[in-house]
């Protein structure tokens, strides 16, 4: 079996319908694409008139996310040899890292497993939805710090953010069921983020430039999946930064402030774009 | 109430427990190493994986299973040290090197197509190797000085007769042609081949000699 298996590649049955990064941009329809016309119908809560297809919808990704995650955890078991860092092991990984990943590994599998139940209980199956690969992509990254930071830093704590809000949203419909498996899996989640802060802080103690490399990888995977205002702080960003999770995962406040910040210019971007792209429509008509 | 002041027993009437074992410290330790790399090729391997196999089922159990094999050799890494090896990594290592061999062999299936004979080599070679091969440590090491040990080879037996279970049933599921049982079949024959040239995962004697004298005399004719 080779090291470093490329996205193309990841093996799924007939059900699954993939989309790349740049179709899922391109896509006039999807909220990544900045010139997208349509506004974010807001932050996730029952009286959404979309709310019951708009739940369904970030389920179906919640587990095409878990897998990803599943498959990027399980690579870092194999993708790495373990012992110090040396010329010819460049990116060599404490054997410690490699058991944090085995256990993330049982983490993602019951999150998948938590996702297809739940995505049955909300009224979807699997396929219903597209499946974005960027989650892999991201942990697709040679060298391990990159990797962990831009996976269990940004992408996992972005499910920190995303379990929140549909754990809150589960409150507020009055569905026990999914507010009790969100709770669970977010707790996953902030152990999964804090082992990011912490093999980052641990892996480049001496390493600065290397540290910088990671923390300006998470900010692209950050932007990347601020998604237009997706994720931010504002009362109709569909997901909340959820703080006080982030802060028990290793988060800093100047941390959450930038990340807030990325959101913001994510959205202003977005809504640059959506005047330019009016303005044109409304000077070819 | 009884007497608390009435004396009793160390052992109790039905603690038979006994002192004799048949590895020393230097032995104990040298498995362990071995049990350690073993475990860490495989969990290794069961996370690279995952993303290969298209069975949404089967892609969950790997990753479930990656865990309990990289649970056991934590379990052994931390085993090392209190048998006198402060160098773990010393001891990792495979018994020789028709075992590495044996794991070259046992992770090279990769394509989506291939999930039957990754899974033969986990559940109907290996695991049932290290199954046996942690039983006759279990059976054999002294149940009063190598009681960690025994500990830990019991954790790591439950997790192996349950995920042997699991994989077993999972190929059972898998295999529906003739030429399917075939494959299986071969792919088997072939690693199992090379896990005998190997000796088991702990090398010769990973399950003991049967043809070895159990009773000094026996060859003699006096024993009796």
């Amino acid at each position: 079996m080779k090291k470093l298996f490329p996205v193309e590649e990841l093996a799924r049955d007939d059900r699954f319908r993939r989309v790349a990064i740049a179709e899922r941009i391109t896509d006039g329809r999807s909220p990544a694409n900045a010139k997208n016309q349509e506004k974010l119908q807001g932050r996730l809560t029952p009286a959404r008139p979309d709310a019951p297809d708009a739940a369904r919808q970030l389920m179906h990704g919640i587990f095409t996310g878990e897998i990803q995650a599943l498959e990027g955890a399980g690579r870092t078991c194999w993708d790495f040899p373990v012992g110090k860092v040396t010329d010819e092991a460049p990116d060599a990984v404490p054997f410690e890292l490699k058991l944090d990943m085995a256990r993330q590994c049982w983490d993602e599998a019951r999150h998948c497993e938590i996702s297809v139940k739940l995505s049955d209980w909300m009224g979807t199956v699997i396929g219903e939805f597209s499946e974005a690969t960027f989650l892999y992509e991201a942990a697709c990254n040679p060298d391990p710090v990159l990797r962990l930071t831009g996976v269990n830093r940004a992408l996992e704590g972005l499910a920190i953010d995303v379990f929140n809000t549909m754990r809150e949203f589960g409150d507020s419909a009055g569905d026990p069921v999914l507010e009790f498996c969100e709770d669970w899996m977010l707790a996953d989640e902030v152990t999964h983020v804090k082992m990011g802060s912490d093999w980052l802080r641990r892996l480049t103690a001496t390493d600065p430039e290397r540290q910088a490399r990671a923390l300006e990888f998470q900010r692209i995977v950050d932007k990347l999946f601020s998604l237009g205002g997706f994720r931010g702080e504002d009362d109709d960003s569909p997901v909340r930064l959820a703080r006080r999770f982030r802060e028990l995962a290793g988060f800093d406040t100047d941390e959450m402030d930038e990340l807030a910040e990325i959101s913001r210019e994510s959205r202003d971007e977005a809504t640059r774009y959506q005047e330019q792209a009016l303005a044109a429509a409304d000077g070819g008509a | 109430m009884a007497d608390p002041k009435k004396p009793r027993a160390a052992f109790a009437p039905w603690d038979r427990r006994e002192l004799p074992g048949a590895f020393d410290v230097e032995e104990s330790a040298r498995r362990v190493g071995n049990y350690k790399w073993i475990e860490m090729r495989l969990f290794e391997a069961l996370g690279g994986w995952v993303a290969t196999v298209p069975e949404l089922d089967v892609k969950l159990r790997l990753g479930t299973h990656c865990y309990h094999h990289a649970w056991h050799a934590e379990l052994w890494h931390k085993r090392l040290p209190e048998l006198r090896e402060m160098n773990p990594d010393r001891l990792t290592v495979p018994p020789n090197d028709e075992l590495v061999t044996f794991v070259a062999a046992l992770t090279e299936p990769e394509g989506p197509g291939e999930t039957i004979e990754k899974l033969v080599g986990v559940y109907r070679v290996l695991i049932p190797a290290l199954v046996a091969a942690y039983t006759y440590h279990l059976n054999n090491t002294s149940t009063i000085t190598d009681a960690p040990t025994i500990r830990s080879l019991k954790f790591a037996l439950q997790d192996l007769f349950d995920d042997w279970r699991d994989g077993e049933m999972m190929l059972q599921s898998l295999i529906e042609t003739p030429d399917e049982v075939d494959r299986a079949a071969a792919h088997q024959a072939r690693l199992q081949k090379l896990l005998l040239a190997s000796g088991g995962v702990a090398g010769p004697g990973s399950i003991g000699d049967p043809w070895a004298s159990e009773v000094p005399g026996a060859d003699e004719g006096i024993a009796s």
